[in-house]
């Protein structure tokens, strides 16, 4: 608790931040890239768009680094959401078409069967003290296995068919609002409902009882122990609670914003969980910092159409890149965040 | 160095060190096994749920293994790139190094030795003589590209603390993009719909003796065993070896013989991506014989890391594991093939398994209730 005044310095992002920017600015000055025209209230909104699934599943995974339980399997939980998002709102549809009922029925059983399956992997992970990377690399693999192969059972092929994704919410008056009236008050309820969940984990995080809880069972679990908390307790929520948000962020993938599940491949969630984890860190375990990053990889993810609407064509296998090639030059200079002490530790309470 | 970042690492890598150490080799193989055989009959579960045959199933899985010659060929194949490369996965998690990035290493490897092949070979005269310089030739060029691939996280690990998790995954989708630019852009004959590289010329391939399969030869498996043999003695039997698996586990005690951590981190890098990129080699000349989109190409870099775990990342044990997951491997295409059970299935199952190999206080805990063995702590 006493390091709370900490938590709000950016760690290494400022540095980090400064080295993206430069990066930026050497482009614009040699590569003659007209900034103004890179930039555009179109392209912050498909930014907002393509950073929401990696930021849902970036705050899950931040809970649960912070209360001590590195959950790397957090690209497996979001093929999963993906899939389940598309399944049910397609088996909920039955013979008619998806609806947007049907959609947002979707999501919410994507986020609640994640949870479940989270729950099972909590408890290998803290009950039997699971080795947890290599476990968080078997979520994955199940994940690229157990995901195509449901959908060519539901389908008949490893991908859906083409859905319809969820309606875009006009605020009357606020939304002719330049600029931001575009993108906000006449968004993807997603987007609005991922930066309320951000600033909602930031609060609980920093400024409630129960986030001191998971900062303590991340930092010094005997502490917490001692103080009458049960820790594991702690850490169970934090793990369900980051399946849930990766299964979200899956869904958000392919019913929120994208038109269904595509399973070739590496699945279309294509390592944004791993993305997310580097998000986080980059964000030095700040949710508001998370969501920075996010944004700032999802600008990545979307920088193709912008350098083809000002006549430069890179071919998409090159600027597909961008995104890893960024999280890469990210690690590179943030390096090590100061990761919380008590993670990778299974806790004994009996000892 | 990263005192912060490797308290968390360390502290994972101390304790897969003590299990390896306090797991006697017979509780390994029970670990291994009841994994193997969990995974097995969940996934035949699932194939009844999903309301197809399991018995069929089970049987087709075999039958797609060893069932015929062409089928024993087949698996042979698989096992022969599944060894090599759950070899070089075996050789980074020894050192506690998580080297996730074998894919884009086996790549990255297979790239150039089909560079050099196709850039040498017109200007040398066809010949048996000189299809054999050719593979070695090859086979030097992928080593050295899947090595400096792998430094490449190995260095950003020691030197800038980032997690070697992350980027060698983010090294293997950039592998697997750039290199399909390359072909597509550049090394795509004119005609061809695909991007795929010319043909190699009909002399640079290893000979199959006795299985009659154009992509698999008993070389390559000699190849691939012969590695085993070579990373075997460099881990057990030479002071580098030994460097090499201390400063992993005990880096207090390495670091007092005068054994720089760092180095070693970019050593075993190094050296799990060299044998990576002959993987590479041997998969464009012996099974391939050109070279294409490597996003199509088998997961064989992911598949080596359950290999390796189920090895207890002892590279002899990598040899009966590989070849347990090239039958598996076969048998699951087999089963793509002929019943209608998608063959992703036995991804799937394969992620389970080592899902289960995580968690061997699982077993303990099931010996433990059912008092068959388990040593109860």
């Amino acid at each position: 608790m006493t390091r709370l005044g900490d938590l709000f310095d950016g760690g290494r992002v400022l540095p980090g931040s400064l080295v993206v920017l430069a990066i930026a600015l050497a482009a614009f000055l040699f590569a003659d890239v007209p900034g103004s025209e890179l930039v555009t209230v179109g392209a912050l909104e498909r930014a907002l768009q393509a950073a929401t699934p990696i930021a849902l599943a970036a705050i899950g995974g931040l809970y649960a680094e912070k209360s001590g339980v590195f959950n790397i399997g957090l690209e497996g939980f979001m093929i999963f959401g993906a899939l389940l998002g598309a399944v049910s709102a397609w088996v909920t549809s039955g013979s008619d078409p998806v609806t947007q009922g049907d959609l947002w029925i979707g999501l919410v059983t994507a986020a609640v069967v994640c949870g479940l399956m989270a729950v099972v992997f909590a408890v290998l992970l803290i009950r039997y003290e699971a080795e947890q990377i290599v476990a968080g690399l078997a979520m994955w693999f199940i994940g690229l296995g157990f995901g195509p192969f449901i959908a060519t059972v539901v389908w008949g092929g490893v991908s859906s068919p083409s859905l319809p994704n969820i309606d875009n919410v006009a605020v009357p008056i606020l939304s002719e609002v330049p600029v931001l009236g575009r993108l906000f008050f006449d968004a993807s309820p997603l987007v609005i409902l991922t930066i309320v969940l951000t600033v909602v984990a930031w609060v609980v995080l920093f400024r409630t009882r129960y986030g001191y809880w998971v900062q303590a069972a991340g930092e010094n679990p005997e502490a917490l122990d001692t103080a009458g908390v049960d820790v594991n307790r702690v850490r169970y929520v934090t793990v369900i609670f980051s399946g849930v948000m990766a299964g979200l962020g899956g869904a958000v993938l392919s019913i929120g914003i994208g038109s269904g599940f595509t399973g070739t491949g590496v699945t279309m969630v294509d390592g944004r969980g791993w993305i997310a984890i580097v998000a986080y860190l980059f964000g030095n375990y700040n949710p508001l910092g998370a969501y920075g990053a996010s944004l700032l990889f999802g600008a990545m993810d979307m920088l193709q159409i912008q350098l083809q609407t000002i006549g430069i064509s890179l071919p998409g296998s090159i600027t597909g890149l961008f995104p890893y090639v960024a999280v890469l030059v990210v690690l590179a200079v943030v390096g090590y965040t100061r990761v919380p002490a008590a993670v990778g530790e299974p806790y004994d309470e009996g000892d | 160095m990263s005192d912060a970042e490797s308290s968390g690492v360390r502290a994972v890598a101390d304790r897969i060190a003590d299990r390896m150490l306090a797991a006697s080799v017979l509780e390994r193989i029970a670990i291994a096994v009841v994994s193997t055989t969990l995974a097995f009959v969940i996934g035949a579960g699932i194939v009844a749920v999903a309301g197809y045959d399991a018995g069929e199933f089970v049987y087709s899985l075999v039958y797609g293994a060893v069932g015929s010659l062409s089928n024993v060929a087949f698996m042979l194949r698989q096992s022969t790139m599944l060894i090599l490369t759950g070899v070089a996965v075996a050789v980074a998690f020894r050192a506690g190094v998580f080297n996730i990035g074998v894919q884009g290493q086996f790549v990255v490897g297979g790239f150039a030795a089909t560079l050099t092949i196709l850039f040498l070979a017109p200007l040398l005269p066809a010949g048996v003589a000189v299809g054999v310089v050719l593979m070695a030739l090859a086979a030097v060029a992928a080593v050295v590209a899947g090595g400096a691939y792998a430094a490449l996280p190995g260095v950003m690990k020691a030197y800038a603390g980032a997690n070697e998790v992350i980027t060698t995954i983010m090294l293997n989708f950039i592998a697997s993009g750039v290199v399909y630019f390359l072909l597509d852009a550049y090394l795509r004959p004119p005609s061809a719909a695909a991007p795929n590289t010319e043909q190699f010329p009909a002399y640079v391939d290893l000979p199959g003796f006795a299985f009659g399969s154009p992509s698999f030869s008993v070389i390559g498996l000699a190849i691939a065993l012969l590695t085993v043999v070579a990373v075997y003695v460099l881990m057990a039997r030479t002071g580098f070896g030994y460097d090499l698996v201390t400063s992993g586990y005990q880096e207090p005690a390495a670091k007092y013989s005068g054994v720089d951590p760092n180095r070693m981190v970019v050593s075993t890098m190094t050296i799990s991506g060299m044998v990576a990129g002959l993987a590479g080699a041997l998969f464009a000349v012996m099974v391939l014989g050109y070279y294409s989109d490597p996003n199509t190409f088998p997961t064989f870099g992911f598949d080596a890391i359950a290999v390796s775990l189920l090895a207890a990342n002892n590279p002899l044990g990598v040899v009966p594991a590989g070849l347990l997951f090239g039958g598996l491997d076969a048998g699951g295409q087999y089963i793509g093939f002929t019943l209608d059970v998608p063959s992703e299935l036995v991804d799937g199952v394969i992620g389970l398994i080592v899902l289960f190999v995580a968690a061997p206080e699982l077993f303990r805990t099931a010996g433990r209730y059912t008092s068959l063995g388990g040593d109860g702590e």
